[in-house]
């Protein structure tokens, strides 16, 4: 309650200064950035003690103070701040990436491939089939011919299906959770996000030779082919680079994460290849290659940098989401994210099978496999820039659908890990620990 | 090969190069590290060779501005009140003497120089040689926390250089604040502007009011994760709006550290949390603030050139008068002052500062004296204090250096019978 009253005295602080600041400039966006950042973190604190994952809090500070409720952070310094969000995906997938073992890959590779599929299959599937349903109420597929109804959906479909490894990564972070089900989750969020954005492009290039936009040429196969095979070996030589750092330098890790993020932002951006997929693959050299434990020391580090960064990036995150038009459209998207997710479920359940992994392991993996962030927000603009026309409807039902998401998607994740037993680290408390604690003496 | 590639590429070897060659320099020859990267930023920059264009220095324009109200916040940690009265006396007037020569003699040199090279009236060379002076007084305090890790704070010379240092750094960063209310720009958004002591009130409430008001936020916090979330925004908060009202960042930031070290109770943790990213965004500072080096087009050689001329004589000789008025010149030695030769990246910051405010005086001279001073003094800060200590006579007097409360008070030569009051 004391953060809440402090924060509306600084509001009324910016108020007071925006009255007496002569002119704009760097000095605007960096007030702005730095009340978000405070709104998120109180914000996040009392989501905590109100049982809901921080991000939460941080997704509802962006909102409120945003562009679409109170306008304190305006839309100019939302775009301002966009680097920032860049940075934040980078380092994301870096961490994601150095998460990943060798041997678990070696081990349990087949059977995450399986069920990622199977759970991606099915969930393409039956979102396509609502959509094909309902497409007489849908804005951009009513009215038209066959042929548009069902590339359209299958455009929104491949768009949909995607998971957020930025929602998981902060979870695990926050949690602090390690077991089964924290590494079932993250080998398929990462895994789906290799997946998805191939299926996207296939699926885009098919859609422009089937429903000519004329707005630029068709991406040829070779492209999509390097934009997914060019970031593995290409990532792998940066993952390399940073091990030789680890074997020979070995000082300054905090500033030198910092460094490979966003020289690896700037080399896929360069190079034309998948970022996410790079960084992953980065991460994952990286760590494996690193000597004794420096690769642990420098995924530390990289930790310590990104607790703040999940602050940014959500609270950021939620400034973009428009609440008057998520209030527009949800009578359409609630019934998606409700398709959305039994696809989800029965393709969790039909792959755990198929993939052989224990059912107690597999049971609650579906509840992290629903939030949705960056990558799939990423997607929307693509789509929405190869369609101006009917792009608009299908990017405002798509970012209203995850909105919805990101915000379910924090709070299932976090009751799956509490129901499992493997919020143990981090920030929470072991039950043991929680035991050992004395009460507070009166008084 | 595409030019933004090859920049990424050559940043990256540069930097591990760099890093490599001046640890083991530094561990050979006392040289501490940080000037190299000024180095780089130059070498990289539009003014060389162009490998770091304008466009993408300005993306880093807010990182830049954050690292002074960052660098200010850490100069104010050092101010814990308690500590500081437990030492005599004499110290502080030694270092206050000292840092006051230094900035009235660099103040009056460049006065004289600008309007003897420009032609320029008093009043519009006033504003600029009062932030020559400024960058002058600044000493280098990585050197001083070398030196201290080497040799311990127990020493009379080694304390004395402690002190002055971090009173070079107030001096430096009062003036500079204060010199920008009064050459600040007029707020067209109100009916009459604020007069120069009103932003002077304005510039420190934003430090004490916000030193206050996060003191409050931070509560009894001790969560690294959470307290350095909650810091950095409130620095941000803090460093944005100083920028966005056109003052000096780094006074109210100096503020704010000095009112949370002496009113928080988890003070270590957030000097701890603050020192996270000191260094990664001095180096920041350094890169961008060699890339933004610019010789411009006034003849800028000769009042570089004067201005470390001055520098270096104002601070030998102020220190050496500093220390006979108050009866430490048996203690320090005559050439003490030489061990405050090390610029530092406060110099820096405050150079940086000025070239960035909208109605700045030969901004380029100013911002290049700063550069070529730190380049051509940070390397080798520790060194020089080094050699102060060793030339020192209480050092020769004592054979090593030694605690000086070992010394006791009938020992000769020294005015001091403790570092600590008693």
């Amino acid at each position: 309650m004391r953060r809440i009253i402090i924060l509306l005295l600084l509001l009324g602080v910016m108020q007071l200064i925006s009255l007496v600041a002569p002119y704009g400039g760097a000095g605007r966006s960096l007030l702005v950035f730095g009340f978000l950042i405070l709104a998120a973190y109180s914000v996040g604190e009392l989501a905590k003690q109100l049982h809901l994952p921080k991000i939460v809090g941080y997704l509802a500070a962006g909102m409120v103070f945003g562009p679409s409720a109170l306008n304190v952070v305006r839309a100019e310094a939302v775009s301002n701040l966009a680097p920032v969000s860049d940075l934040a995906i980078a380092l994301i997938a870096f961490l994601a990436g150095a998460e990943l073992e060798w041997g678990e890959l070696r081990r349990r590779g087949l059977a995450l491939l399986r069920l990622t599929g199977t759970e991606l299959a099915v969930t393409f599937l039956t979102i396509f089939a609502v959509l094909v349903l309902m497409r007489e109420w849908v804005p951009f597929l009513a009215g038209l011919n066959w042929t548009t109804v069902l590339t359209f959906s299958a455009l929104f479909a491949s768009i949909a299906i995607v998971h957020s490894p930025a929602v998981t990564m902060a979870l695990l972070t926050e949690t602090g959770a390690r077991g089964p089900l924290a590494r079932t989750t993250l080998g398929v969020v990462l895994l789906a996000d290799v997946v998805v954005v191939i299926v996207f492009s296939s699926m885009l290039t098919l859609a422009r030779v089937l429903v000519p936009s004329g707005t630029g040429g068709v991406g040829s196969i070779a492209s999509v082919a390097w934009e997914i095979g060019g970031a593995i070996p290409i990532g792998a030589a940066l993952g390399l680079v940073v091990a030789l750092y680890l074997r020979f330098v070995r000082a300054e890790l905090f500033l030198f994460a910092i460094l490979v993020t966003f020289f690896g932002l700037e080399i896929s951006r360069l190079l034309h290849v998948e970022t996410l997929l790079m960084l992953i693959v980065t991460g994952f050299v990286a760590e494996t290659l690193a000597p004794g434990r420096m690769g642990e020391a420098l995924r530390r580090a990289m930790e310590r940098s990104a607790a703040p960064v999940f602050v940014v990036f959500f609270a950021l995150a939620g400034a973009k989401v428009d609440v008057s038009l998520l209030l527009q459209v949800w009578p359409l998207v609630i019934p998606i994210a409700l398709a959305r997710l039994a696809g989800i479920w029965s393709g969790v359940r039909l792959g755990t099978r198929w993939a052989r992994i224990r059912p107690e392991e597999g049971r609650l993996v579906w509840m992290g496999l629903v939030s949705q962030a960056g990558v799939a927000i990423g997607l929307v603009t693509v789509a929405g820039n190869a369609y101006p026309a009917a792009g608009g409807d299908m990017r405002t039902m798509l970012l209203s659908l995850i909105a919805v998401n990101e915000t379910m998607g924090a709070i299932l994740f976090r009751r799956a890990l509490l129901k499992a037993g493997e919020v143990h680290g981090g920030n929470a408390k072991a039950p043991e620990q929680a035991l050992a604690e004395p009460e507070p003496a009166p008084g | 090969m595409n030019t933004a590639l090859l920049l990424v590429v050559l940043v990256a070897v540069a930097y591990g190069a760099a890093h490599i060659a001046f640890q083991w320099l530094g561990r050979r020859l006392l040289i501490v590290s940080g000037a190299e990267y000024l180095l780089l930023g130059i070498l990289l920059g539009p003014s060389v060779s162009g490998l770091v264009s304008a466009e993408s220095l300005r993306s880093f324009l807010p990182f830049m501005t954050l690292a002074l109200g960052w660098m200010g916040a850490m100069v104010g940690m050092r101010l814990y009140l308690p500590g500081m009265v437990r030492l005599r006396g004499v110290f502080y007037r030694v270092a206050f003497a000292q840092s006051m020569i230094t900035l009235i003699g660099v103040t009056a040199a460049s006065l004289i120089m600008f309007r003897g090279l420009f032609g320029v009236t008093a009043d519009y060379a006033l504003v600029p040689s009062l932030v020559l002076g400024a960058i002058a007084t600044c000493s280098a305090q990585d050197a001083v926390q070398f030196i201290i890790a080497r040799l311990g704070r127990s020493s009379v010379v080694v304390r004395q250089m402690e002190v002055a240092v971090g009173m070079d750094s107030v001096i430096g960063i009062i003036t500079v604040g204060v010199v920008l209310c009064f050459n600040h720009v007029a707020a067209p958004t109100l009916p009459r502007s604020p007069t120069p002591v009103e932003w002077m009130v304005i510039s420190g409430a934003l430090g004490v009011i916000g030193g206050m008001l996060f003191h409050l936020f931070l509560g009894e916090e001790r969560d690294p994760d959470r307290l350095f979330i909650s810091l950095g925004g409130a620095i941000v908060f803090m460093t944005g709006a100083a920028t966005f009202l056109q003052l000096s960042p780094i006074l109210p930031g100096m503020l704010m550290g000095v009112i949370l070290v002496n009113t928080s109770r988890n003070r270590q943790e957030i000097e701890d949390a603050l020192h996270r990213v000191e260094r990664p965004l001095y180096f920041v500072l350094l890169l961008c603030g060699g890339a933004l080096w610019t010789p411009g087009r006034s003849a800028w050689l000769i009042p570089v050139v004067g201005f470390l001329v001055a520098r270096w004589f104002f601070k030998v000789a102020g220190a050496r008068i500093a220390a006979r008025l108050n009866g430490m010149l048996p203690v320090l030695g005559a050439n003490w002052g030489r061990a405050l030769l090390g610029q530092g990246g406060i110099a820096l910051a405050i150079g940086f500062n000025y070239l960035s405010e909208n109605n700045a005086y030969f901004p380029n001279i100013v911002f290049t004296a700063a550069v070529a001073s730190v380049l051509l003094t940070d390397a080798f800060s520790a060194r020089l204090m080094r050699h102060a200590v060793d030339a020192s006579p209480w050092k020769r007097a004592s054979g090593e250096t030694a605690v000086v409360a070992a010394a006791g008070p009938t020992d000769p030569g020294l005015p001091v019978d403790s570092v600590e009051q008693a």
